[in-house]
């Protein structure tokens, strides 16, 4: 359905068209009146039909189908990640395609089979009965594979389970970066993936001829491991002290997803009605791992209790509720009014997790009496923090709810002259928010990096207290993030001729987030467009859009509320409190901007058989910050070229070039001091720096399919060539993060960023009775790969304190030698 | 009104009439999706009359073998026997009796392709005739409709296409990059949504039929489209990031990119387009910090800032306020 609900399509990347691709075209083509091939009305050539299956009669019923058996084998770089990513490939029998069809021309009662595996994880399974126009139930199975890292390796054990032990003989909270090092690099490589299985049912009913329904029911299933994070403090400043792990995290949830609605089509009235529920549940609240380094304190000769474990929270199990009605009346004018509502609620009350989960003691023992207290006042006891009973409450409570106000209409008050206009109104509601203190000690605020920082430096645990650390700045409140859009159009299409328009469309939307730097962004945007039709050969669509983006003033201390400088009792600190950020900062998503935008697509028939097709885009936003986001532009063409000549032969190529550029500007700070303002004490004009993004992608591609009596030849190639450049260039060193590297020159780049995709299928296929087929096929893929996040980690996965666990994408040249029998049942 | 008896006298002698409906008619009832077909309006041909399935075939039968194996005729078959009022070519294309006599006219049947005299707008609404509503809800107005899109430049049922959905290409993705093929190849991009692996298509985020939305989302918002297939993100989180709240394109690009997880720019830069705040996030980081260069810094390495702020979605623990838990 195209109006509700994913899994619109089940294929895989054997063949993605899920069976249409391999059928046989058939050679008498579409029409004994017109040899040639229709073209649709924006002129693109209609393909050509397939052969028409030989229905076998079974009783009052008849059937036809297709099975599609066959072996792969695969060649080099085979597990690389990324010729795996969402298909892994593996080697053995493979069911390319199983399609069954039975009808019964009596009712029109049908069902259909069709079913795929390519491998363990990338398969499907779907059946489907009904009667035509009557009802339809539909059930399916299915198996998606993600490869997220193709070269991984791991210092723990239990990976795609909560609680990650160390290998290796490693020691919790006790191991130097050598010895993590060996364990590293004798830790086997493997991969890390997620799977999704999803389970679905379906049913489509017409009730009457104006009244349907349908229903639908899935699950979707996930279990895996992907690259995370796990923060023990700055190792850039601490470098023997903190720690930084990238770990792998389970993935092991599961969603119910329902979609349910009943609808009328009448003559005058439209009435639609709907239910989304969703259903998220993850199979663990929390997640910990063991953290193999020794984080001790600064300062020397000082001691602290060992940090032996980290934690996160897992995503909350959520339930999402929506519901949708939309009412539409025909007008005269041939006019129509349409009115939807709906009204949603995200909600989630997950048991919380303690703000940390270590044993006995964490912090700085600053006497060395190992006794938290007044005199050892960076000292704390984990009991008093690793129960929930350390929170303000115990679950999260929490709750978004939504409503949408849509109204619209058409009117045709000419016969020339269209006009149609809305108004929107869309809301989101938080309920609740969190307060983050702890009764069991009176503190609020949190344990921060699994309290890393207050075992390295005193004091900076993360908690305010109004006796012992009133100065403290520190988050001790949630931001609801309420918001509220209004939009209205209002638009007018102006038909020049029969088959020539003009169009133009005025736009304003007002989005008023709460708790944001702006509580009121103004979008004012006009869009003009010309789809033109009424050349023989050319189809031409175009269109130009103006946007203006301003608003309300720009507030950078906003959250101040959020933080302990909020609560009663809090002294600001020896020389006041540091600005939170550079007064100029502008987020791009509530800034200034203008943008100019240009599409174009059109089509052009070279010949009766030829079609060339193009893309042109623009996309130029400027926006007017200091600091942030200043410009970002797109923009790009694609040609496509088609060539049927005739049910024997197709072909096809394409070229594809665009480009990106996006400048950003930021300013590092000189002291930490109390002055916001772009150029002042704290941001002098000397730390400021710029950086520029540009990417560059050139696609190309050719097909050809030829048949020969009864040998048909395919052949594919398609590259994908990008190229990314990272530059920045900056007004004095002191914008950088080490001082030093400005000594040279005051810009500098990034090695390019690359990812060449080459691939080339070559087939061979032949029709050995009317019945059977064999295809035999090769498929090569080449991939060079190159990102600058992970240059030198191939070296070594372990630096200092920090481990990595995924090296990045790794180059690979790989090969498919397939073997496809086609038997038509 | 028309009674079978009504509609047998109309009919032409070519046609045989009354065979089929005589003999198979009565044991079903026409489905209800079929049951008020009827022979479509064609304005270009006022006082033309219905022919019937069989004259048309007599010179279309290729076409009428093609049309038989497509959902649409195993209806309307089945329909036109139970009810003799129930036409199947005219259903569509309209009475056929002014075409009959002068094939070559442009106009006297409905036509859907390139070179028909049928307006796009009466194409539209014949099929809309039966169509109406549902996910074509808001077709009126949508971008689709004001660029003139006619029903069969993405579907042709007269033959069987694609797998599913009476598409005129193989399948959903081929069908949307006829007109959207620079969308099509951005998908090949080092970090995609599995669309060119066939694992989903455009239409499981769009709905190109018209939508509450500009670009024909089939939910009301960006996030709610996500949410679909990324339920965990939904939340509500006890700490939440703004920017992912307010729309997930923020930071990432749905349709493809060479960063990895679809980010629209590099980390740690497409973080300190927002922050500037004192300490770390303001930091101009070189090549001299990556692995093997003069400081590694987590900052810039492999997931960079997400290192350790990697709950930025939002994070559900009383300790992540920044996201680390």
């Amino acid at each position: 359905d195209s109006g509700v609900g994913v899994d619109s399509w089940r294929g895989n990347k054997l063949d993605p068209s899920a069976g249409a691709a391999s059928a046989t075209t058939d050679a008498r083509g579409m029409s004994w009146l017109r040899p040639d091939l229709r073209r649709s009305p924006g002129g693109h050539l209609y393909v050509c039909p397939a052969e028409s299956p030989q229905m076998q009669p079974i009783g009052e019923w008849e059937y036809a189908g297709r099975v599609q058996l066959g072996y792969l084998i695969t060649f080099g770089d085979d597990a690389n990640g990324h010729w795996n990513r969402y298909v892994k490939w593996d080697s053995g029998l493979i069911l390319g395609l199983l399609e069954i069809a039975l009808r019964r021309p009596e009712d029109g009662s049908y069902a259909d089979i069709r079913a795929s595996r390519i491998s363990d994880d990338d398969a499907f399974f779907q059946a489907a009965f009904g009667r035509a126009g009557s009802y339809k139930v539909e059930a399916f199975l299915r198996e998606l594979p993600n490869v997220v890292s193709g070269d991984a390796r791991s210092i723990w054990s239990g990976v795609g389970g909560n609680d990650l032990r160390l290998i290796g003989g490693l020691q919790p909270g006790r191991s130097s970066s050598a010895e993590v090092a060996a364990a590293a690099a004798a830790a086997p490589r493997r991969s890390l993936e997620v799977v999704r299985s999803k389970t679905g049912l379906g049913l489509d009913l017409y009730l009457t001829p104006q009244w349907s329904g349908y229903a639908r029911l899935s699950e979707d299933r996930r279990r895996g491991a992907r690259p995370f994070g796990g923060a023990f403090f700055y190792n850039f400043v601490f470098a023997q002290n903190a720690g930084v792990l990238e770990t792998p995290r389970p993935v092991a949830d599961s969603t119910i997803n329902m979609n349910l609605g009943l609808r009328y089509a009448g003559s005058a009235w439209r009435l639609d009605f709907g239910y989304d529920g969703s259903f998220y549940r993850d199979r663990y609240t929390r997640f910990d791992f063991d953290n193999p380094f020794r984080i001790a304190p600064s300062q020397p000769g000082a001691s602290a209790p060992p940090v032996e474990r980290g934690q996160f929270a897992t995503e909350p199990d959520n339930d999402y509720h929506n519901l949708r009605a939309s009412l539409t009346r025909r007008l005269p004018l041939d006019g129509e009014f349409s009115l939807s509502a709906a009204a949603g609620r995200l909600r989630q009350d997950d048991d919380l997790i303690a703000p940390v989960n270590c044993q006995g003691l964490f912090g700085i023992d600053q006497d060395g009496s190992g006794q938290p207290g007044p005199a050892n006042r960076f000292l704390y006891a984990c009991a008093d923090w690793n129960t929930p009973a350390a929170l303000s409450r115990r679950s999260a409570d929490l709750q978004i709810d939504t409503l949408l106000l849509d109204s619209r209409f058409t009117l045709q008050p000419l016969q020339r002259l269209h006009l149609r206009g809305g108004l929107r109104f869309n809301r989101e509601d938080y309920r609740n928010t969190y307060l983050a203190y702890n009764p069991l000690t009176g503190d609020y605020g949190y344990i921060a990096e699994n309290a890393a920082p207050g075992s390295i430096l005193g004091g900076q645990t993360g908690i305010w207290n109004p006796f012992a650390a009133r100065s403290i700045l520190t988050r001790v409140r949630s931001i609801p993030l309420d918001q509220q859009e209004i939009a209205a159009h209002l638009g007018a299409d102006w038909r020049l001729s029969e088959r020539n328009s003009l169009g133009a469309t005025y736009t304003f939307t007002r989005d008023e987030p709460s708790n944001r730097e702006r509580r009121r962004i103004d979008d004012d945007s006009l869009k003009i467009a010309w789809s033109n039709r009424a050349w023989e050969r050319l189809t031409l669509r175009a269109s130009y859009t103006w946007l203006q983006r301003g608003g309300d003033a720009y507030d950078y201390r906003l959250y101040a509320p959020a933080y302990s400088s909020s609560l009663p009792g809090f002294v600001a600190p020896f020389g006041g409190l540091p600005a939170p950020v550079v007064e100029a900062m502008r987020k791009y998503d509530l800034s200034d901007r203008r943008e100019h935008k240009v599409d174009l697509i059109a089509s052009y028939a070279l010949r009766e058989d030829m079609t060339l097709s193009a893309n042109l885009r623009g996309d130029f936003n400027n926006y007017a910050a200091q600091i942030g986001r200043q410009a970002y532009d797109t923009g790009g063409i694609s040609l496509q070229w088609d060539w049927q000549p005739g049910p024997d032969t197709q072909a096809g190529a394409y070229f594809g070039y665009d480009r990106s550029r996006l400048v950003m500007a930021n300013v590092n700070e000189e002291v930490f001091g109390p002055d916001p303002r772009l150029g002042g004490e704290t941001f002098p004009d000397t730390a400021r720096w710029w950086a520029y993004d540009k990417q560059r992608n050139r696609s190309a591609g050719a097909n050809l399919v030829q048949r020969l009596g009864r040998v048909k030849l395919d052949a594919a190639w398609n590259l994908i060539d990008s190229r990314g450049i990272t530059s920045f260039r900056f007004n004095s060193p002191l914008a950088l993060a080490y001082f030093e590297d400005g000594a040279a020159a005051l810009q500098g780049a990034f090695s390019p960023l690359r990812y060449r995709v080459d691939s080339l299928t070559l087939g061979f296929s032949l029709a050995l009775t009317p019945r059977h087929s064999l295809r035999l096929f090769d498929y090569y893929e080449r991939g060079r790969l190159q990102d600058w996040h992970y240059q030198g980690l191939q070296a070594g996965s372990v630096i200092d304190h920090r481990v990595y666990t995924d090296a990045g994408p790794q180059s690979y040249t790989a090969n498919l030698i397939g073997l496809l029998l086609d038997i038509r049942l | 009104a028309q009674t079978r008896e009504e509609l047998a006298r109309e009919l032409p002698a070519s046609d045989l009439s009354g065979g089929d409906a005589a003999q198979a008619g009565r044991r079903f009832l026409a489905a209800p999706g079929f049951a008020t077909a009827r022979v479509a309006d064609n304005p270009l041909a006022p006082a033309a009359a219905p022919v019937g399935e069989k004259m048309c075939v007599s010179c279309h039968q290729l076409e009428s073998e093609h049309f038989t194996h497509t959902l649409h005729a195993l209806g309307l078959f089945a329909a036109a026997k139970a009810d003799a009022r129930i036409p199947v070519c005219e259903t569509c294309h309209g009475p056929g009796s002014a075409h009959a006599q002068q094939p070559a006219a442009p106009g006297l049947i409905l036509g859907f392709t390139r070179t028909s005299a049928t307006p796009v707008a009466q194409q539209v609404k014949t099929c809309l005739s039966c169509h109406a509503g549902g996910a074509r809800d808001h077709w009126a107005g949508s971008i689709h409709q004001r660029n003139e899109l006619s029903c069969s430049d993405c579907h042709n049922p007269m033959a069987k296409f694609s797998g599913e959905g009476l598409l005129a290409r193989r399948s959903i993705n081929d069908t949307c990059a006829q007109c959207h093929n620079d969308v099509r190849q951005q998908f090949n991009r080092r970090s995609h949504m599995p669309l060119a692996e066939g694992q989903m298509s455009c239409v499981d985020c769009h709905n190109p039929h018209g939508s509450l939305t500009q670009p024909l989302l089939k939910t009301a918002t960006v996030n709610e489209t996500c949410y679909q297939c990324h339920a965990e993100k939904r939340g509500p989180f006890l700490f939440e990031h703004a920017p992912v709240r307010d729309s997930c394109l923020n930071c990432h690009t749905p349709h493809g990119s060479n960063q990895h997880a679809l980010l629209s720019a590099p980390v740690p830069f497409l973080c300190q387009q927002c922050h500037s705040q004192l300490g770390h996030p303001n930091d101009l980081q070189t090549p001299a910090s990556l692995a093997g260069g003069a400081h590694p810094d987590e900052r810039l390495m492999g997931r960079a800032c997400l290192t350790c702020h990697a709950q930025i979605h939002g994070s559900n623990a009383p300790s992540g306020p920044k996201f680390h838990e």
